[in-house]
Order: structure tokens, then sequence, then C-alpha cells
């Protein structure tokens, strides 16, 4: 080899080694998103593409079925839901991280990390276990205690849907959270407390401010998993349960009519990528609004 | 705009009593929903543990007695034990590719100077903000469009795809933290161009590709979004036969096969706790 070829390896002066990654992207990542996107408008029958096939028919048809709409809100109601509910947990965890000793931290770190890193299906599992008939974790407990006598019915509703997507997806809410957090300036927090501020006020008005891009990080990111998670709803909703994802997965491998999956594919994509947009704008606005407030 | 207790003329004496409960009130419900979160974290995987023991056919909470034998029916079962060979074969091409890939992208994309590389880097990134079905879906219109069925490559492919970019951020963000000053040193002192790079630079940024991989082989052997798409339907990987049995089994070997799952967590989070230390991987 020559020593040009070691210079230019270790500079990585040029394009040339992020090549073949390209390549293999623009094959299997950006090629079948664009037969994706084709599949959505156009006819196939059996599985086979059909000739001038171009057709807005899914498209249309998708948008005027009122049972589309009444999916669509089932799924940005559950996605919303659970994203707030991980955000009000998530927030306090985040923030006891930064004001912990080490090892504090190293548990917090542990706890949070390993369920990331534990199979989905595994931790929706666990939501069987604990809701799930008289033989679960909770209405067992409560019979034995003699609180109630019948099993409360907590599988198959929203309640189990939202707290299993909660559960799932906490990590990755408190893991932007704790970044920030951790990393944040603390002589505002002490200026505030000096000027007679007091701890709860100088929490919500230097803290949390502070924290925004954690927050619009976390927000976007448990939004898009929970509105787009079709595995939860099966599990924990039951067979009636169904979301705009479920559609997607009912359509393409249950039903086999794959220019309609493609289409709810798209708008489910295109309608995550709306929401993520306006989670950053609003991020936008409120940070601003915050320090304009705190500085008048 | 201010409150009353902001107001500093009060900062000699301390905040009012009223406050000091408010503050009181207010952190008791701040530290109650951070323990709760923690409770909610580790609760469900201690739980699945804590039944795999159970001497009951069925599953059921808290466990009576204790026995190994789920462990055993698990491995006694031939459908879990090929699925389990499968899984482990497509994670281990998926992570091979994923690194041969990311590797050298990442040192392009952080040393590398050129027209354009702001773009380069969002595109290779770009998969992690499609969700694995849709990757999968993507990838099974594909195949049907030139004729490739789903099978092992194309699940290889698609975790492929969905993997790469954590392992080339894993290896740009430490790229990032190297110190040029020790290849400068490398040069100066007589070493070849060659050696300062294995023995310098490669040898540098090993625990951020060992994280990598391990990150990329958990990912790959848990996933279902993508392989639900694209596993071929004769040689099911772990995952897509592991939510079967969770839908249709209610035996406590579904547990057992669970908590082996978290048991392989945990070793990938001691590797990543030694190599590259947890905190970073909160970023």
């Amino acid at each position: 080899m020559t020593e040009a070829f070691w210079t230019r390896f270790r500079d990585g002066r040029g394009v040339w080694p992020a090549v073949p990654a390209f390549v293999f992207l623009a094959i299997f990542f950006i090629a079948p998103m664009g037969v994706l996107f084709s599949f959505g408008f156009t006819e196939i029958e059996r599985g086979q593409v059909q000739e001038n096939g171009f057709t807005l028919r899914y498209l249309t048809d998708t948008l005027s079925d009122d049972l589309f709409w009444w999916v669509w809100w089932k799924s940005f109601y559950i996605g919303t839901l659970s994203t707030l509910l991980c955000f009000l947990l998530a927030y306090p965890l985040a923030y006891l991280y930064s004001e912990s000793g080490r090892r504090m931290r190293l548990l917090i770190l542990v706890l949070t990390i390993s369920p990331l890193l534990t199979s989905a299906i595994v931790r929706t599992y666990a939501w069987l276990v604990i809701l799930g008939g008289r033989r679960g974790v909770i209405n067992s407990t409560l019979i034995e205690l003699g609180l109630i006598e019948r099993p409360f019915r907590m599988l198959n509703t929203d309640f189990a849907v939202i707290i299993g997507m909660t559960q799932v997806h906490l990590p990755f809410m408190v893991l932007p959270l704790i970044t920030v957090l951790a990393a944040r300036d603390r002589n505002m927090e002490a200026a505030s407390l000096g000027m007679g501020a007091s701890r709860l006020s100088t929490f919500f008005r230097i803290v949390v401010p502070l924290s925004m891009p954690g927050i619009v990080a976390g927000l976007t990111i448990v939004f898009a998993l929970s509105y787009t998670n079709f595995i939860i709803p099966q599990l924990l909703g039951g067979g009636g349960f169904t979301t705009l994802a479920v559609q997607v997965y009912e359509q393409i491998v249950v039903i086999l009519d794959w220019s309609k999956g493609a289409m709810l594919a798209l708008l489910l994509l295109g309608s995550c990528f709306v929401f993520i947009l306006m989670i950053g704008l609003a991020g936008n606005r409120v940070m601003r609004w915050s320090v304009k407030e705190t500085v008048e | 705009m201010m409150d009353a207790d902001v107001a500093p003329a009060r900062g000699a004496r301390g905040p009012a009593l009223a406050s000091v409960w408010a503050d009181r009130l207010g952190f008791f419900v701040i530290w109650t929903l951070a323990g709760f979160a923690l409770l909610l974290l580790i609760a469900p995987s201690l739980i699945v543990v804590m039944i795999s023991f159970t001497e009951t056919a069925y599953i059921t909470f808290p466990p009576q007695g204790f026995t190994f034998e789920w462990y055993a029916d698990l491995f006694s079962r031939q459908q879990i034990v090929e699925s389990a060979v499968t899984s482990l074969r497509i994670s281990l091409w998926s992570t091979t590719i994923a690194l041969l890939l990311a590797v050298p992208a990442a040192f392009s994309l952080v040393r590398g100077r050129y027209p354009g590389k702001t773009f380069a880097g969002a595109l290779i990134v770009a998969p992690q903000m499609i969700p694995g079905m849709v990757i999968g879906v993507a990838l099974l219109f594909f195949g049907a469009y030139i004729s490739f069925r789903q099978s092992d490559l194309m699940l290889v492919l698609g975790l492929t795809v969905f993997c790469l970019p954590f392992a080339v951020r894993l290896v740009m963000a430490q790229l990032q933290l190297l110190n040029p000053a020790l290849e400068e040193a490398s040069l100066s002192l007589g070493a070849t161009k060659k050696r300062t790079f294995v023995q310098i630079t490669l040898r540098q940024i090993v625990p951020a590709i060992v994280a990598g991989a391990a990150f990329v082989f958990i990912e790959s052997f848990d996933n279902l979004t993508v392989a639900l798409f694209t596993a071929s339907p004769r040689a099911r990987p772990l995952a897509v036969e592991l939510y079967n049995l969770v839908q249709f089994d209610s035996s406590p070997m579904v547990a057992a096969l669970s908590s082996l799952e978290i048991l392989l967590a945990f070793v990938v989070m001691l590797v990543l706790g030694r190599t590259i230390g947890l905190e970073r991987l909160a970023k």
C-alpha cells in the first residue's frame, strides 16, 4: 500500500471512504422508499404492477374514508397521551439524575439503558402479565388484599396501550433530558435563588426553560415512536384495537392490499413528520417566550 | 412581570413561610414522580424474571415455588432453538456489514473536507428518522419489484439499514474526541503512516467499534418491526417467534425466554459500560 493511501484514509480527506455506505443506502434504503412511494399511486393486482397504472385512487379513497380519520385520531390521541405521560415521568427522573452523586447517577443510567437494550416484545409481554386477567399482578394483588372482588378489565383497553407505550419509550425521553440537565449552567439558578426566588419558582423559570432543547428532542423521538408503533396496540389493545400503524401492518401482511398499505404508510410517515415539525416550532416559540419573560 | 416571591427584598430573611411549603410540596411531587419512573423502568423486567421460576403451569404472580423447569423446557423446543440460531446468524451478518460500512464513513464524515459534507452526514443517519416498519415494508415492496423474496438476506439488509446510523454516530463521536497531537507525534517520531493509522488512530477508536458492534448486534437480535416484513417465513428469527408465543402461549416458558433476553441486554450493557461508558450512550 502506498503512503498516500494511508494518509488519505487517516485524514478521511475526501468522500470516498463514505461511498460504500452511500451506495448501500441508495440501493437498499432510498430506492425501496421510492418504490414504496410509487406503490401508493399504482394499480397492483396479485403482486404484479399493472401497465399505465398511475392512479390517485388510493389517495382519494383513503382521505374520503371516515374510518381512516377515526383510526388516525386514535393514533394521534394514543401517541400524544403516552408522550405527555412519558415526559411527566422522565423529567423528574432526569432532574434527579442531574442533582445526584456518582452512585445514584450510575443506578439511574443502568435502569434507563437496560430496558432500552431489552427487546420491546419482552417489555410488552411484562405488561400482559401485569395487567392480564384474574392472575395478572395488579388484579391478584388487589383481590388478595380484599380491596376488590372481581378483577378489573385492564388489558385490551386504551389505558393498557398508553401505559405500555409509556414504559417502553420512557428511556428515549430520559436520555436527552439527562444530557441537557446534567450539562446545564448552574450559575443562573444560583443567581435566581440568591435574589430571593423560591426553589420551585427557580425550577420552573430557570431549569425547565434551559432544558428546552432536550425537551424538544425527547418529545419528538417519543411521539414518533408511539405514533408509529404497531406492536403494543396489537398486544395490549386486543383484537378490535386499531391505529394507523396497525392498519399498515394489516393491509400489507394480512389483507395483502399493498397499494392501500403503501398509501397508509406514506400518510403515517408524512403526518408524523408534520407533527415533529410542529413540536420543534412550538419548542422554539416557548424558548423565545420564556427568555423574554425572564429578562423582563 | 414578577411574582411576589421573586422580589429581591426578602433575601435577607429568606422566602416567606407559604413559599417554603409550596417548595416542599412541589419537590415532594417531583421526587415522587422520579421514583415512580424508576419503578416503571425496572418492575416489568423484574416481574418477568420472577415468574419464570414459578412451579405452576401458568403465569402467576407472586410465583409459587422455585424451578428451572421452564428453562429446560425452552431448550427442548426445537423451533425456539432453531430460531435463536437463525437470529444469531442474521445479527452477526448485519453487525459485520454495518460496521464495515460505518467505520470508513465515520472517518470521512469527521475528518473529510469536501462540499456537501453536512448533507452527506444527514443522508447517512436518515434511516434513523424512518420507523423500522416503513424500512421493512419499503424493502419488501422493492424486493417484489425486482423478484427478490423475503429471506435471511433481505432481513440482513433491512437490519443493516436500520442500524447503520447508530454505528456511524458512535464511531463519529469517538473520532471527534481524538487528540490529533498523538498521530502527529507518532509520525514525527518516524512511524510510517500505515503504522500510525493502525496503532494510533484505529486503536483509539476500538472502544467505539466494540460498542457499536454490541449495540447493532442487540438491536438486530431484538428487532421485530423490520423482521415481520422481511424475514423468510420458513426460518423465523427469534423476535418473530417470541411475538407469536407472547400472543398464543401462556406457559411460563415464555417468561423464561424473556428472562434470557433480559440477561443478554445486561451483557451488552456491561460491554457498553466498559468500552465507551454509559454516560456517552446518553448522547
